[in-house]
């Protein structure tokens, strides 16, 4: 029975290991805040908190997938300006709508609440002070279409 | 042990097909238009707490944040702040602009839904008019 435990143990420690991200820091990566096309804006996702590390959604702006919202991770794209949802779907979909401008960058951070079998991972708009203070940790987990259109 | 695992499959079955009962912001749909209005910034000189939110949240406006005037609405003038990302919550999370009228918060004004969310008591704000 304690062996049995053991391996449980094992394996759910494992499980969570390999659901956080394993990119480059954002302190080594060191991204540009700003879009290098001024006719674009980026925004920033990150995922700062372990919490629910085994649930990692599909991240969806304006009905196109940019990435995962992975555990410790990062991830960032630049778009033109306009009104912008991003929506992340577990057993709920939960939104998050901000207007973004030429030259802006916005930060999305993801944090998870509690559902009734799985988390909610949800995303909110956070000022670039707080979010470039969460994200130095994080690690770069490569969004799709960084810099389309 | 069989009885409890047969009773959790039969509660996950009859659960998974009910919807969640998400809460939402209720919002008056609104479209702001340009203002004729002379005085454009304010900055506020003491933070600013909200208490009466939907869903329960509340927030506060940061002493030392300038506001600009972004367009008006029968109620008041919209005004939003790059020094501050505000928005409001239940389920969802939306972006909100500020609306002032004679100094004070009358409710929001979310950009991307463009619907206006009254605050039931106005709150007076503790201004400099820049320009």
């Amino acid at each position: 029975m304690e062996r049995m435990l053991r391996w449980v143990i094992c394996i759910g420690f494992s499980m969570l290991l390999s659901s956080c991200a394993s990119g480059m820091k954002f302190t080594q990566a060191n991204p540009s805040l700003a879009p290098l096309n001024p006719e674009l804006g980026r925004i920033f996702f990150y995922r700062p908190s372990m919490a629910g590390a085994a649930i990692r959604p599909d991240v969806m702006l304006n009905g196109e997938k940019v990435g995962d919202a992975i555990s410790h991770g990062f991830f960032y794209v630049d778009r033109p300006a306009g009104n912008y949802e991003v929506i992340t779907s577990t057993e709920v979909s939960r939104k998050v709508s901000f207007v973004l401008e030429n030259g802006q960058t916005r930060f999305i951070r993801f944090k998870i609440s509690l559902g009734f079998f799985a988390g909610h991972v949800y995303g909110e708009l956070v000022d670039q002070s707080v979010g470039l203070e969460e994200i130095q940790e994080c690690k770069y987990t490569g969004g799709s279409n960084q810099s389309s259109k | 042990m069989g009885r409890i695992f047969v009773l959790l499959i039969l509660v996950v079955l009859t659960t998974s097909g009910c919807p969640f009962n998400l809460a939402d912001v209720r919002f008056l749909p609104t479209e702001m238009h340009a203002s004729a209005k002379s005085e454009r910034t304010f900055t506020l000189t003491k933070d600013v707490e909200i208490s009466q939110l939907p869903c329960g949240y509340s927030r506060t406006l940061r002493n030392g944040t300038s506001w600009d005037l972004v367009g008006e609405l029968p109620k008041g003038a919209i005004y939003r702040s790059k020094d501050q990302s505000l928005t409001l919550e239940c389920s969802n999370v939306y972006e909100a602009y500020i609306v002032v009228a004679e100094d004070s918060l009358v409710g929001f004004y979310l950009p991307v839904e463009k619907g206006f969310v009254p605050v039931s008591d106005p709150i007076r704000l503790p201004v400099i008019k820049i320009r």
